[in-house]
């Protein structure tokens, strides 16, 4: 009863949504005005309406109605109730109407908080999200529906939940990741509504920037925690396998990032408006695109759904239908906007040019590693695959002149800048980097020509310049304590995501340098020592969980007889979906982490056991959340919360 | 040349659009053999049937016929016997390239060549017979240097002992009709 409940409340979003494509865009050609009033309560509505039924699935899942086939294949009466909870979007189809209910929710909020907005692009902007909504609320409807009963026979028991996705890092995970890739839609509705108009200029930008930005800060935190996933549950110490799925949230990432710092250069200086436009249709199309690649079975994934070529076929379509049509509006309107603004090769413009460049070029590597396989075959060449090698040299090579220049960047006056009052700062910098950089090493005892020196160079540039340069901003208040509350919050938020990626670079740099690995045979008893640690093993005994068994396993670390900290690392079995899982233990410090999987038991009382030590892993992920909250931090800059009136000025 | 240029993104995603519909259609599981097109290897290996009689690559030339890799221990081979005899009836050559199981010498009996004979003209009289003749590739060494990986599996190889096709998985009609027959057309062309 509440699954049909769920259905009709999904049809009438469905219905809601069409209206919403329908209705305002019409309106905004004909100037009606009652039409496009009617954008805002037909956006709420199909929001509430998703929420609906999104509640009714997850009741489904708590109340074990195996009647439902989505239930049955993904939830069991053993699983405790978090998970099942997030088991309504471990499937296909469940993620499916998380992936809806989020596009619904981005809608609802830019018709609440785009009262600014003059009201025919209000209505350009909302109707465009309708247009987008309908496809894919008519997609989990007609082609993928949650609530799909398979009476009259059912099971008594559900199937499970896929172990792998038992895990708190999996409840976080989706949701984020889709409200990143969701978010995008509205900075690509603003992009569209801007070429049916005609008019972009720097308001329109401040217009897209939080937005644009909200929708990076979900994405960026999102394949965070995707790596930090990984990291634990699979088992054995990886945080990134350059998998099609992980490269398909990746390329939107790029692609965001290269968008949110293009709007910049729009904003501040009225140029690159061309290439800010197609940076915001790219981001979204990059997302379906994904969404494709990921539910469509055209790549061989670890973690791809079921696959079904008809769902394949209706993505296509509707991509060909939106990515295509805004492309085509692209191709005709573009033409006719010029930019004036000038500027001389040593300026903040060309120092954002060229962060595009990068990340765009990065953008394309991934896009090409990802689909050069598919490429290959369909032109009749035979199988290949790209595996991680390709990816690592190439991203090595991109990482060096983008972080030289990241350092750089943010130094840089609009419009021209004299070298010669730079040499001096720049000097400093250069002298702290390298202090930095090789007192860290001296203190490991292992100062050499290495990755790990390279990352540790160029995350300390990155680093010192981005901090030097807050500080010279302050100063430039008169006083660094009464600068501070001066400085607008987009700088801070701009230098804490910066000193973002340099940790994120050390992190990777030292991970990839100084990481230990050792697959050991151990008794109970016996100790094996690992970069100076010694791992003991006390004791491995039997597991009882609610829907799992299997063996843990219980170590002592000492280091040069101190102890250091007690591990409990598990195998489980899970029984329904009959699964062995590794619940690695993990000891996490700053400087490095003690990562223990068991592994098989092996003959004559002894088990294998996967033992890392891993410098500076948490960085990798430090490195992620900093960028997140330099996002946000950005996000709470007065001048997005400034009035704006209908022509498009803003008061001073 | 300006307004052009603003063209070509929408001319990158459709060729991207391209390359993705015909992915659609394709399993990207699949991976070309690479045996095709390559001679057969070189082997010496004895009939199942009459032990003293031994096959080798040489010996086969002349004519094109499917090399059939299957064991009675396989179901879906045995399921495919039916319609391989059909095959046979329109005239289709086939040979059998009998894969023996590994065994474990401490559970398993030793390999007695009597009784897998038995046991092989067992399932043949009940399924049907398509073989021209069984070769006993009892340490799967053939097997091996043709990439077999699991059983049924099917090659074509055409008169001068060239492997022309690679099938993994049975034959039924759907596979024969849409795949295998218009290779084998082919190849059997003088």
């Amino acid at each position: 009863m509440i699954a049909e409940a769920g259905q009709l409340a999904l049809t009438f979003a469905f219905a809601l949504a069409l209206l919403l494509a329908l209705v305002p865009l019409y309106g905004s050609f004909v100037a009606n005005q009652r039409m496009l009033l009617l954008a805002k309560p037909l956006a709420f509505g199909q929001f509430i309406f998703c929420l609906l039924a999104m509640a009714a699935l997850i009741y489904a899942f708590r109340t074990n109605d195996f009647t439902v086939i989505n239930v049955a294949q993904n939830s069991s009466s053993t699983l405790p109730w978090y998970y099942q909870i997030t088991a309504s979007f471990g499937s296909h189809e469940g993620s499916m109407l998380l992936w809806v209910l989020m596009l619904a929710g981005w809608t609802a909020l830019v018709a609440q908080y785009s009262k600014a907005l003059p009201l025919l692009l209000q209505g350009r902007i909302l109707g465009i999200l309708g247009i987008i909504c309908v496809g894919f609320v008519a997609f989990s409807l007609f082609m993928s529906n949650p609530f799909e009963r398979s009476l009259p026979f059912f099971p008594v028991e559900g199937r499970d939940l896929n172990p792998l996705l038992q895990d708190f890092g999996m409840i976080m995970h989706p949701p984020t990741l889709y409200m990143g890739y969701v978010g995008f839609a509205v900075a690509f509705a603003f992009a569209l509504a801007a070429l049916i108009s005609g008019r972009f200029d720097s308001v329109w930008a401040r217009w897209v920037r939080p937005w644009a930005l909200s929708a990076w800060l979900f994405l960026t935190l999102g394949i965070m925690l995707g790596s930090w996933w990984a990291y634990k549950e699979l088992g054995w110490g990886g945080w990134w396998f350059w998998d099609p799925v992980e490269n398909a949230s990746f390329m939107p990432w790029l692609a965001g990032t290269a968008l949110i710092h293009s709007l910049a250069v729009t904003e501040k200086r009225g140029t690159f408006k061309s290439w800010t436009v197609l940076l915001a249709l790219a981001a979204f199309a990059l997302s379906l695109v994904g969404a494709f690649l990921v539910r469509s079975g055209v790549l061989v994934s670890v973690h791809s759904f079921a696959t079904d070529p008809g769902r394949g076929m209706y993505l296509l379509v509707f991509l060909l239908l939106v990515v295509g049509g805004s492309l085509l509006l692209y191709g005709s309107r573009m033409n006719s906007v010029r930019s004036q603004a000038r500027y001389q090769l040593f300026s903040r413009e060309m120092m954002l040019w060229g962060n595009n460049v990068f990340l765009l070029t990065a953008c394309l590597i991934v896009f090409l590693g990802t689909l050069f396989p598919l490429f290959h075959k369909e032109l009749g060449l035979g199988s290949i695959s790209i595996g991680e090698p390709f990816f690592n040299q190439m991203f090595y090579y991109l990482t060096i002149p983008f972080a030289l220049m990241l350092g750089l960047g943010p130094w840089v006056r609009w419009k021209q800048q004299q070298l010669v009052p730079l040499i001096k700062p720049f000097g400093l910098v250069l002298i702290a980097t390298l202090m930095l950089a090789l007192g860290t090493l001296a203190l490991m005892q292992s100062v050499q020509a290495n990755l790990a020196l390279l990352g540790l160079l160029l995350g300390a540039w990155v680093g010192v310049s981005a901090l030097a340069e807050v500080m010279l901003r302050l100063k430039q208040f008169g006083s660094v304590t009464a600068g501070v509350s001066k400085l607008n919050a987009s700088h801070y938020g701009m230098t804490l995501a910066h000193i973002g990626f340099a940790v994120l670079v050390i992190g990777v740099a030292m991970t990839k340098t100084y990481t230990v690995e050792r697959d050991v045979r151990m008794q109970e008893g016996d100790t094996v020592t690992v970069s100076g640690y010694d791992f003991t093993l006390q004791e491995v005994y039997a597991l009882n969980g609610p829907n799992y068994g299997g063996e843990a396993a219980e170590l002592d670390v000492h280091k040069n007889g101190r102890f250091v900290t007690h591990l409990h690392a598990e195998k489980r079995f899970y029984r329904i979906q009959s699964t062995i899982m590794t619940e690695a233990a993990i000891h996490a410090r700053l400087s490095r982490d003690l990562f223990v999987s068991l592994g098989e038991a092996l003959p004559g009382n002894a088990w294998a056991l996967r033992i890392h030590v891993k410098p500076f892993v948490r960085w990798i992920w430090l490195g992620g959340l900093l960028m997140s909250l330099g996002a946000l931090v950005a996000l709470c800059d007065k001048k997005y919360r400034r009035k704006l009136t209908g022509n498009g000025e803003a008061h001073a | 040349m300006r307004k052009v240029l603003f063209y070509a993104p929408l001319a990158a995603f459709l060729a991207l659009a391209l390359f993705l519909l015909s992915g659609l259609f394709s399993d990207p599981r699949e991976r070309a053999s690479a045996i095709v097109d390559k001679p057969l290897p070189e082997f010496a290996l004895a009939d199942l049937m009459q032990p003293d009689k031994i096959w080798t690559a040489e010996a086969l030339k002349g004519e094109t016929y499917l090399l059939n890799v299957w064991g009675v221990w396989c179901p879906t081979c045995n399921a495919e016997l039916g319609y391989l005899t059909e095959l046979r009836e329109q005239g289709v050559k086939i040979v059998g390239l009998y894969y023996e199981l590994p065994r474990d010498p401490a559970f398993d009996a030793p390999f007695d060549l009597s009784v897998l004979q038995r046991d092989v003209s067992e399932k043949l009289t009940q399924n049907g017979n398509p073989y021209q003749f069984n070769i006993l590739d009892l340490d799967r060494s053939l097997s091996l240097d043709l990439g077999v990986s699991g059983a049924p599996e099917t090659f074509i190889i055409d008169a001068s002992g060239i492997v022309r096709a690679h099938h993994i998985g049975d034959i039924n009609p759907q596979v024969w009709r849409a795949k295998l027959a218009p290779l084998y057309q082919q190849w059997s062309q003088p």
